[in-house]
């Protein structure tokens, strides 16, 4: 053991993932030791630091290329690129999570988690005002998690941060105040699932293990152009590793749950786990795939194009069935996915450019859908059935617009942030040489329209419903995170390049 | 001895779990048919640090464990506290989330 | 062999001065419950165990307890490796409990520690 060395830790490379994580550990404290009267506004102040702080890391670490922690981190251009962007959507989370104003009962959140849904100590805790905070120390240990997931450079350091980001997220999809069981059901089903999941993610780092003897993404990439390996290892290892990272991401056949726990899950929880979720395991997934296995493209793409043409259709297709505006969303967000994996299938650098361009967008313009529909209330909460929704835009025109041009940047219409992630992602499957796959994306593309489409006539042109759901007022907190997301989906769809130069810089992989 | 017959163990024990998750109706159970998948992988792990020559493996298994028993507090608080609201931890009668 | 065998009798000194210490020190005050047969602290339950569940205290006790005791699970092999591990090790080693105090302060004042 005597040929020990330390490994030499670039602590300012790592900033941008250790803010986040001391800002929940300070966020620990506040709930531990600051009076309950002022906690809430404390814990707000503490995330947005933190998540304030990040940025200004990230934007600090610019152009670094390093590899620290041993081979453990590498901080390059894609990782900063994904950090930069969960810290934008994690602050427009944050924003919806600290709203509590009246308008909207209150806030997302039960006072106190632990009594049981009916309960005299349920209506106890409610009536006394007070709330519980542990919602922001749990935000801010998942967002920990997401900024290490894609700057991990080895497979034992991914799958902590997968559970860092996991675990915090099963919690948080119990916290809802309306309608608890749905909530505490989603919960549920998100944990076992996901544990289920993060088992496969497991046996396939142990088999690329016993593949590679080492479980760095260069030392298996180094194994798997040299001979002498034995390839069933390799092949059944990657192919476990993608169900546990495919399952995160939500892509068909492993996106059940996603359906479910966003409409049980509170809807800023909704919000971030769309965004953020989806935008952090998608960095792990380039990483690993563009990295490790970028060699074995001829192997693994005949079914990854298969998972993108499933994963299109299905998100379209249900999409189009659904009732429920919070359903509709998440199958959307299914959809999304796949378009997504048109990036990582091309497998060039403008795929992966394409793909970071691709996600900043998708991520704001979801935290701007979700956080605008809790803002549409009935009695017992949101009103998220479609049927409630008519004539919408006629009594409240401002909102109305909103949330249709969110819908209209969802579905890719010209002019809109989501126009131009998807013209990226597709010129460069196109040029990757999936063309086939590209075309599928345009259809399923047009079919999704049809559904955004519907909602928004839905809204402006169906006659009001009678005792319709009231439109709340929005508090700060509220309006601030649907104010950037709506200029950021007009900004990248006008003048997108300065993001996308900022893009295509960031790449390729630094390894 | 052969060592290669601890991975067809572990394989074994994967499967076993991963069928348990998929057939077993009481989240409790389904719960620990996961613990059973995360320990089949330990065994794997540390079988291939044997073979392989290298310690890594044996120190991944205390990763997987350290997060494993994290999984455990969490996991079983959220199904305490449906537990709790509904008297029942049976996964067939969590069906509200339906279209 | 000479620091194994000062710390066996280190080991054994401590146990043998806590064992007499505590009858010397200590009140004496014996009742029924005391003299019973251990059992966890419940009542000793001759009844099938069927149609009875323990109170939820048990189950957040439990759940502590595993959570910081696996913890340790981490210090074997850094204790193992400590020689060779230095400064840096023992630097990691602190901020590692620093991060597990902090829970346990948390635990602390929220009245996870109390019984009733």
């Amino acid at each position: 053991m005597s040929d020990f060395h330390s490994p030499s830790i670039a602590y300012a490379a790592l900033s941008p993932i250790l803010i986040p994580g001391i800002a929940a550990t300070v966020g620990v404290l506040v709930d531990a030791f600051v009076p309950r009267a002022i906690r809430w506004q404390t814990q707000t102040a503490v995330a947005l630091l933190g998540l304030i702080g990040a940025l200004i890391a990230v934007s600090v670490l610019a152009g670094t290329h390093t590899i620290t922690a041993d081979t453990a981190v590498a901080v390059d251009g894609p990782a900063l690129f994904i950090q930069g962007t969960i810290a934008i959507l994690g602050i427009g989370s944050i924003l919806l999570v600290s709203d509590r104003s009246p308008g909207l009962d209150g806030g997302a959140f039960v006072a106190q988690a632990a009594t049981a849904p009916g309960s005299q100590e349920e209506r106890e805790g409610a009536a006394s005002g007070h709330a519980q905070t542990e919602v922001f120390p749990l935000m801010m240990f998942a967002i920990t998690g997401m900024m290490l997931f894609p700057a991990s450079n080895d497979l034992l350091l991914l799958f902590v941060a997968l559970e860092v980001l996991s675990l915090p997220l099963y919690l948080m999809c119990g916290l809802a105040r309306r309608r608890r069981l749905l909530s505490q059901e989603a919960a549920v089903k998100y944990f076992l699932l996901g544990a289920f999941s993060s088992a496969f993610f497991l046996y396939g780092l142990a088999l690329l293990y016993g593949y590679a003897n080492t479980v760095s993404l260069a030392g298996i990439q180094a194994a798997t152009v040299s001979s002498g390996h034995n390839d069933n290892l390799l092949f059944l290892g990657l192919g476990l590793l993608a169900v546990g990272l495919l399952f995160k991401v939500g892509a068909a056949p492993f996106q059940s749950w996603i359906p479910d726990v966003y409409q049980g899950a509170p809807t800023p929880i909704t919000a971030f786990m769309a965004a953020a979720t989806k935008v952090a395991a998608f960095g792990a997934l380039l990483r690993v795939f563009y990295v490790s296995f970028g060699g074995l493209g001829w192997e693994w793409r005949p079914i990854a194009w298969a998972i993108a043409i499933l994963t299109m259709v299905v998100g379209s297709l249900f999409a189009i069935t659904q009732t429920d505006v919070k359903r509709m969303l998440a199958y959307s967000s299914v959809a999304h996915a796949g378009f997504i994996l048109i990036g990582i299938i091309a497998l060039n650098k403008s795929g992966l450019s394409g793909s970071l361009f691709y996600l900043l967008t998708y991520g704001l313009t979801t935290i701007g859908a979700f956080g605008t529909l809790s803002l549409i209330r009935d009695p017992d909460g949101e009103a998220t059935h479609l049927s409630r929704w008519a004539g919408l835009g006629r009594r409240s025109p401002v909102v109305g617009s909103v949330f249709a041009l969110f819908l209209l940047a969802l579905a890719g219409i010209p002019l809109t942030s989501g126009f131009t992630g998807k013209f990226a992602v597709f010129s460069a499957g196109v040029s990757g040489g999936a063309t086939p796959l590209v075309i599928v994306g345009v259809v399923t593309s047009a079919a999704a329209a049809f559904f955004y489409v519907r909602v928004i006539v839905m809204m402006f042109f169906a006659e009001p419903v009678a005792d319709g759901p009231v439109v709340a007022t929005p508090g700060g907190g509220t309006a601030g995170a649907i104010a950037i997301a709506v200029a950021a989906t007009v900004l990248l769809g006008i003048v997108p390049q300065p993001v996308l130069d900022l893009a295509n810089r960031a790449v390729p992989f630094y390894h | 001895m052969r060592v290669d017959y601890y991975l067809y163990l572990s394989a074994v024990l994967f499967t076993i779990g991963a069928v348990g998750v998929l057939v077993r109706r009481n989240a409790i159970v389904v719960f620990m048919c996961v613990e059973l998948m995360l320990n089949a992988v330990n065994l794997s792990l540390v079988t291939f640090a044997r073979l392989n020559g290298s310690l890594d493996g044996q120190i991944i298994a205390f990763f997987v464990m350290v997060v494993a028993a994290a999984e455990v507090v969490v996991g079983l608080a959220i199904i305490m506290s449906i537990f709790r609201s509904r008297r029942s931890a049976s996964v067939d009668d969590a069906n509200l989330l339906k279209y | 062999m000479i620091p194994i065998l000062i710390l066996a009798i280190i080991g054994g000194g401590f146990a043998v001065f806590s064992i007499v210490a505590g009858s010397l020190a200590g009140p004496k005050r014996f009742n029924k419950a005391k003299l019973e047969s251990y059992e966890c602290g419940i009542e000793p339950s001759p009844q099938a165990f069927r149609g009875h569940r323990f109170p939820v205290k048990y189950y957040l006790t439990a759940m502590l307890f595993i959570v910081f005791d696996i913890e340790i699970i981490f210090l074997y092999p850094w204790a193992v490796a400590f020689n060779s591990l230095g400064m840096f090790g023992l630097v990691e080693m602190v901020l590692f409990i620093l991060a597990v105090f902090v829970v346990y302060a948390y635990v602390w004042r929220r009245g996870g520690l109390e019984w009733d």
